[in-house]
């Protein structure tokens, strides 16, 4: 059977992978090809794996086993579970997540020859599902960036449109998926940065719950921040990713057990019971089975945001209420502070993370005229622009005399918005927003002035600030100079409801 | 407004060599930085800072030495820049 990689998803090829139609080798070596195509132009990969034929052969091989185990036993249920379905699917890792014996550089130059010395939780769990990696792909340096264009390596162009950033700082996962040079890929997401890309990509991320998904293994940039998440073409296999990856790990302290909610049926029928008491209009009865939607219009107003973006984000909410969907007003008083106060805590957490880069240890060493000096060195040769930047930034808020003025304040105001976020919990189930306030800009638009490029946070650092789940999905497009560039919708829900997002995420695309 | 002094006193404290190029366009971007998260000054803070995402529990586990292989050991030294046997080799910081 011919591969057609344009129009696969996950769930399309494990039945044909459990069919037989094709084999997980052939599948690889149809995405090895694609990228061999595509990605001298794009740069979405750093390094293709030279061993994925391998990862496919084997699960290949466990594909066999599983067929003739199965005729056997009676209970499809067993063999369904144990053909997951990743296996023998091929995907893409970014370039901060370890995976044994590979180079792992965060697209830095002071790890430019780094090999991991183990595998992260994540890729533990993907390994054991049958996961085909095929290679590392391209981001900011150190996850720092929403454009990749702070990478040691090149910028990582968007497939739409080869002019433009694919988006940061994974922007080599989101690109990787898009120009159909893997199935999946992960990333990590500090403040935006599974999300923006799958927005200028037009695929779909989830930043998961902070805690759903370990981060042993994955470089940390702003550990109360970071989280690892999916970027695939549709929800739903976003969520197949998501099931393999999410749930307690020893060794992240940070993780809350397997995430297993309550199903959107239960919450929408407590919500029926809620507005029948409140108020009960004819429309309430067959609109409220569905989880009800809020929007803080107050925040959607400022000039930074495209006009593009507001039409297709109208456009989507309108769809939804022509789905049965209740979408209400809210209210977050202190929203309009959450970058600010994302850009005093992120650099805080950046400036302690990124010490342990000493040239000593691991990665590049230069050599100064004593030992101290030999720190100097090391880092200033070892990291770009944006890295020494935010090492700066974060020393100078951590400073004494400036302490609580910045980092106290800013942990504080967090506090503030998390809080008003949980009261909004209280009458919807799902806030939504757009996920950044244009489409993909051109490679060196925002490159001289970082001020800009920390704005195209704006909608994303609530979801990191709040530990909350939020997912973007590509909801329309914009025309700019003659191509087409797609736009993200994002919804975010309470802590561990990820089941809610994905069930409407699954109702929006139909 | 950041100064001159301040900026080379951050950049020891990160153990980070700038040059008198890197200063003018580093003072520039604070200024546009700072600038822009000095808005949070205006906030009336009602709440203490002692918050933190999630919920705050004791998390422990057996207090047993794990990665004891020999391959692990050679697999991280080997990351080392220098190396001597079993050991990472640094410059020496005592005059004799």
């Amino acid at each position: 059977m011919k591969i057609n990689l344009k129009d696969l998803t996950i769930v399309k090829a494990h039945k044909h992978l459990k069919n037989g139609d094709f084999t997980a080798v052939e599948l690889t070596k149809a995405y090895l090809d694609e990228i061999e195509k595509k990605n001298n132009g794009i740069n979405a990969y750093l390094e293709v794996f030279d061993d994925a034929l391998e990862m496919a052969k084997k699960a290949d091989q466990k594909i066999k086993e599983l067929k003739i185990a199965r005729p056997s036993s009676d209970k499809t249920s067993v063999s369904r579970q144990e053909f997951s379905e990743l296996l023998g699917i091929p995907c893409a890792i970014k370039d901060n997540i370890l995976i044994k014996g590979k180079i792992v550089s965060a697209a830095s130059k002071i790890l430019e020859n780094y090999h991991s010395t183990y595998d992260a939780t994540v890729i533990a769990r993907l390994v054991k599902a049958g996961a085909v990696f095929l290679g590392r792909t391209n981001m900011d340096e150190f996850a720092m960036g929403g454009s990749t264009e702070n990478s040691a390596f090149g910028v990582t162009k968007n497939p739409h449109d080869l002019s433009r950033v694919a988006g940061g700082s994974s922007g080599g996962s989101a690109a990787a998926v898009a120009m159909d040079g893997a199935l999946f890929s992960l990333g990590s997401d500090t403040g935006g940065s599974i999300r923006q890309p799958a927005s200028f990509c037009g695929v779909v991320g989830l930043k998961p719950t902070y805690g759903a998904v370990s981060r042993y293994g994955v470089m940390a940039m702003g550990s109360s921040l970071d989280q690892i998440g999916p970027m695939a073409k549709t929800v739903e296999d976003c969520e197949i990713v998501f099931n393999v990856i999410n749930g307690r790990d020893a060794k992240d302290g940070t993780t809350v057990e397997e995430v297993r909610n309550p199903k959107p049926e239960i919450l929408g029928k407590l919500e029926i019971q809620k507005s029948k008491s409140k108020n009960s209009t004819q429309e309430a009865n067959s609109k409220s089975d569905k989880p009800k939607i809020g929007v803080p219009r107050h925040f959607l107003g400022g000039d930074g945001i495209d006009k593009d973006v507001l039409v297709a984000f109208e456009k989507s909410l309108d769809s939804l209420k022509k789905k049965g969907y209740e979408v209400v007003d809210i209210k977050l008083p202190n929203i309009s502070y959450s970058l600010p106060t994302y850009y005093i805590i992120m650099p805080a957490e950046v400036s302690s993370n990124l010490a342990r880069f000493d040239g000593v240890k691991y990665g590049l060493h230069v050599d100064g005229k004593d030992a101290i000096q030999d720190y100097f060195e090391t880092r200033r040769a070892g990291f770009g622009r944006e890295v020494i930047r935010r090492i700066l930034l974060g020393t100078y808020v951590l400073s004494s005399g400036y302490y609580d003025a910045y980092y106290n304040r800013a942990n504080a105001v967090r506090k503030m918005i998390t809080n008003d976020f949980i009261k909004a919990f209280e009458s919807v189930d799902v806030i939504a927003t757009p996920t950044a306030p244009s489409p993909a800009f051109r490679i060196g638009e925002k490159t001289n002035n970082p001020l800009s490029m920390y704005l195209e946070d704006i909608f994303t650092v609530t979801a990191n600030l709040t530990g909350l789940p939020a997912l973007s999905i590509p909801c329309g497009d914009s025309r700019r100079d003659g191509k087409s560039l797609p736009i993200g919708f994002q919804l975010t829900a309470k802590h561990g409801e990820e089941n809610t997002l994905f069930e409407v995420g699954k109702d929006f695309e139909k | 407004m950041i100064t001159p002094r301040e900026l080379d006193n951050l950049a020891n404290l990160a153990r980070i060599k700038l040059t008198d190029a890197d200063k003018v366009s580093l003072i520039k971007e604070f200024d546009s930085i700072l600038g822009y998260v000095d808005q949070l000054k205006k906030v009336e803070v009602s709440l203490d800072a002692e918050g933190r995402v999630g919920s705050l529990r004791n998390v422990t586990r057996p207090d047993e030495v794990a990665n004891t292989s020999p391959e692990d050991r050679e697999r991280l030294l080997n990351e080392a820049p220098d190396r001597e046997g079993d050991f990472i080799a640094v410059k020496k910081i005592i005059e004799q």
